[in-house]
């Protein structure tokens, strides 16, 4: 039950804490954060991929994406096959999640 | 002596990374979260920080490697359990919007200039609480055994928040069949959009928030939240992805050698529940995520290599000791099922 | 399930395929100090800088060129002004060099933030 509440009260204290940061900041001078990859250091697939990051940012976001989740996907596929051939018993563990 | 071989150039980022500490994070955060079951997101946005990413490169990295994460989890349990879709979809909306506030508040901070300071103080407030929570269980579960009390299933009795929350009837009233539930719509979009701003902000998949309240604040049975939370992760984390890489706040590179890591680190960290036993390990957790704030405190004061070497230090200890259990283990059962073929045999 | 799983991983190895067939516009990145900045005319003009970088000179050393920008239409970090070390990625049009991105790299100094 404390657990709970402590939870929540992370939420809570979490954004008490930033705002007075915020409202603080806010008087700043503001200026807007650009980056460009420096390209002429890197050569090969980090130099098309960075390339892409100067010159078209969607499709950057794009390749992220799919990439991730393909990489996700061989990674889960081949960590479950080579898990298999350990010969351990992974049926009867009680699943954990997030 | 020349240690220029042991960093890496991040060509968006445009900084040197020690790649050893790298492969450590990802490594660590798949073990770590692999067997206590949370997630671990938690230190890689500061571990990324203190090795040298800029802060909303580090939130971005992070995000992007929970959706990564949770393609692999996905896969291993191969299919979403016991999710409610419905729910779930409702929920995509608020985590969405959630997420993309969270970053835009990022992106704020960042052009205002205060971003480093700001979200390492959330941080230092936000693990606080998660170290105060893991004591605080462990000592309720040390009592409890004192005085002899099994521990029951654990269970939503007396917690009934939910059917307070159920009686606000603003249309639309929805019905979610899987979690046997009939509540407004915006009770499960108003829950998650703000685990949403959390996790947009913080780079975290936001599940250490979100299931307890599906659980107790929308009265979804504990087999349906521990499913739908997963499937929210997944959208959060490729949703988180996207926008920080929209934003240009994402290090590909370090992506890829995190997620190797984390998927190598998760199998032995599910593997090694198996074989862990007793509540210490609680204790081990609880005192990692302490350390990960002090190195957070440390790295805001500036002192560097100190933070470093302390988280890195203490999320190694930690890898080795679940290592340990999960070996031992493996080993033993190995062995027992040797002799029992053996046994067979003979007979 | 496994043929949805099939599926799915067959959709993003044809994405995959169709975004690596698509035609990227290249972009060449200089890096310099910031010599002038006309906001009129939406010139930037910069003295160029090698990648000899060292730590006496982190933004690499002085070629002694300089180059003229268009960046009308470029997206401009932190305001540049002369001293400023600066990094653009451009494209070649009609032979103008067309800044895409301005980043101020001696002002925004990542490394601190």
């Amino acid at each position: 039950m404390r657990g709970i509440f402590n939870r929540c009260r992370g939420v809570l204290a979490a954004l008490w804490v930033m705002l007075p940061a915020v409202a603080q900041a806010s008087g700043e001078a503001a200026g807007n954060i650009v980056v460009v990859a420096d390209t002429r250091r890197v050569t090969g697939v980090m130099h098309y991929f960075a390339d892409l990051y100067n010159s078209d940012i969607l499709m950057f976001a794009i390749w992220t994406v799919v990439l991730t989740v393909a990489m996700g996907c061989t990674l889960g596929f081949l960590m479950d096959f080579i898990m298999s051939r350990t010969g351990l018993d992974l049926k009867s563990r009680k699943i954990v999640e997030h | 002596m020349d240690a220029s071989w042991l960093y890496m150039y991040m060509p968006i980022a445009g900084v040197d990374i020690f790649w050893p500490g790298l492969v450590l994070i990802g490594y660590s955060v798949g073990v770590i979260g692999g067997f206590f079951g949370m997630g671990g997101a938690w230190m890689v946005t500061p571990g990324l920080n203190i090795l040298g990413f800029p802060m909303a490169f580090a939130i971005g990295t992070d995000i992007a490697h929970i959706a990564g994460k949770s393609m692999i989890s996905t896969i291993r349990h191969s299919k979403f359990g016991n999710v409610d879709y419905k729910l779930g979809f409702v929920m995509v909306v608020g985590t969405m919007v959630g997420i993309e506030c969270g970053a835009q508040l990022v992106m704020y901070l960042e052009r205002i200039g205060r971003i480093g300071p700001v979200v390492r103080w959330v941080y230092v407030v936000f693990l606080l609480l998660i170290a105060v929570m893991v004591f605080s269980d462990y000592a309720k579960a040390v009592k409890k055994k004192k005085q002899g009390i099994a521990d029951g299933e654990k269970g939503t009795e007396g917690f009934t928040w939910y059917k307070t929350l159920h009686k606000i009837n603003i249309p639309p009233m929805m019905h979610f069949k899987a979690s046997g539930i009939y509540c407004s719509a915006w009770l499960p979009m108003v829950v998650s959009f703000i685990t949403g701003v959390l996790a947009g902000f913080l780079g975290i998949g936001g599940g250490l928030l979100r299931m307890p309240a599906l659980i107790y604040f929308i009265g979804v049975p504990t087999h349906v939240a521990v499913g739908t939370d997963l499937f929210e992760v997944m959208i959060s984390g490729l949703y988180g992805a996207f926008t920080y890489t929209l934003k240009g706040r994402i290090e590909l590179v370090a992506v890829f050698v995190m997620l190797t890591g984390a998927a190598i680190g998760a199998q032995i960290g599910t593997v090694a529940t198996k074989y862990a036993k007793g509540y210490g390990i609680r204790l081990a957790f609880g005192s990692a995520v302490l350390c990960c704030m002090i190195s957070i405190i440390l790295k805001q004061f500036k002192f560097q290599t100190s933070a470093a070497v302390l988280i890195l230090g203490t999320i190694g200890i930690i890898c080795i000791y679940i290592m340990v259990i999960m070996f031992r283990g493996a080993a033993q059962e190995l062995r027992e099922k040797k002799n029992r073929e053996q046994v067979t045999v003979r007979v | 399930m496994k043929k949805a799983t099939l599926a799915a991983s067959l959709m993003v190895i044809a994405i995959a395929v169709g975004l690596m067939g698509s035609p990227v516009m290249a972009a060449e990145v200089s890096q310099g100090k910031c010599i002038q900045y006309d906001e009129a005319t939406h010139k930037l003009t910069i003295e160029a800088y090698d990648t000899q970088f060292s730590k006496e000179f982190p933004y690499g050393q002085s070629t002694g060129a300089t180059e003229i920008f268009d960046v009308s239409t470029a997206a401009i970090g932190i305001h540049p002004e002369p001293g400023d070390i600066l990094r653009l990625a451009w494209v070649e049009k009609d032979s103008v060099r067309s800044g895409l991105k301005v980043m101020n790299v001696s002002k925004q100094d990542l490394r601190k933030k």
